[in-house]
């Protein structure tokens, strides 16, 4: 039997995804977890401002005028965060598609878990898995030089959710990009 | 996915101000092949030239990626703030 491949695109242009039961469940309850943090983004804007993810899912887009910054985040912050939740939701949505009964948790399944991606939703996958990268990163406390500064119990499990999400966008870039 | 250039003010058609510039700065966290992937697909270039910019956020820190009007500019910023980019505006040669 050939390798694996993670994304396999399809005949009628969607890519067929294969993850491993766990895989999925990380990745869904991840992107949950990113759609909340938006979402309390959207009705709370001083959280954008405090909060070191939003920096970096939100940067200035002016380095050396904070008021041009500042209104520049004023024009666009609601929707930006808006369609990053939209993408967010795009990956629940995919994945829940062919989610295992959920009505029966107690079922042994190891069967990998296969989700069908339209190109629209590669999209929304792309950004999302970016986004997922960037809250972690300020979560790792990495500097600009790469290297995690966080050093606490959660570290070897954010760091290794981390490098797989990038390890998943590179995946998918190169299975869009023949 | 097209992106044209639009001159929709007069006002800034005419204006003999220095243009604008979109850059993309180099972050620990985007993938180089992310990034190509971004300027293939917003920006329309060929891959080659995807290549060479994102070579350029890389190893000197940052890249224009964009030169034109303050409004157009200010666009792609957010698209790529969209794309999780760390990108900002700025005057040309600042």
């Amino acid at each position: 039997m050939s390798a694996l491949r993670r994304f396999t695109p399809q005949p009628d242009g969607l890519l067929l995804g294969r993850f491993e039961p766990i895989e999925a469940d990380l990745l869904r309850l991840a992107t949950t977890q990113l759609l909340e943090m938006l979402r309390s983004g959207t009705t709370d804007p001083q959280l954008t401002a405090s909060d070191g993810a939003f920096g970096r899912l939100l940067p200035d887009a002016y380095r050396d005028d904070d008021e041009a910054a500042a209104e520049f985040r004023r024009f666009t912050a609601t929707g930006l965060l808006e369609r990053k939740a939209q993408n967010a939701q795009i990956v629940l949505d995919s994945l829940a598609a062919k989610e295992p009964n959920a009505a029966t948790p107690d079922r042994e399944d190891s069967q990998p878990v296969t989700v069908n991606v339209d190109p629209d939703a590669v999209q929304a996958w792309l950004r999302s898995l970016t986004d997922l990268r960037l809250t972690l990163a300020d979560r790792l406390q990495i500097s600009p030089d790469g290297v995690v500064h966080l050093a606490t119990e959660d570290t070897p499990f954010l760091r290794e959710l981390y490098e797989w999400l990038g390890m998943l966008q590179e995946e998918l870039v190169y299975a869009i990009d023949v | 996915m097209t992106k044209t250039a639009e001159h929709t003010e007069l006002r800034e058609a005419v204006s003999l101000d220095r243009p604008w510039v979109t850059l993309v700065w180099d972050d620990p966290v985007n993938l180089m092949s992310y990034v190509a992937y971004v300027f293939r697909s917003y920006f329309g270039v060929t891959p080659k030239q995807a290549e060479r910019l994102m070579l350029q956020v890389h190893n000197n820190g940052r890249a224009v990626v964009a030169t034109g009007n303050r409004e157009s500019m200010e666009r792609h910023v957010e698209a790529m703030h969209g794309y999780g980019l760390w990108a900002t505006l700025a005057k040309a040669d600042e």
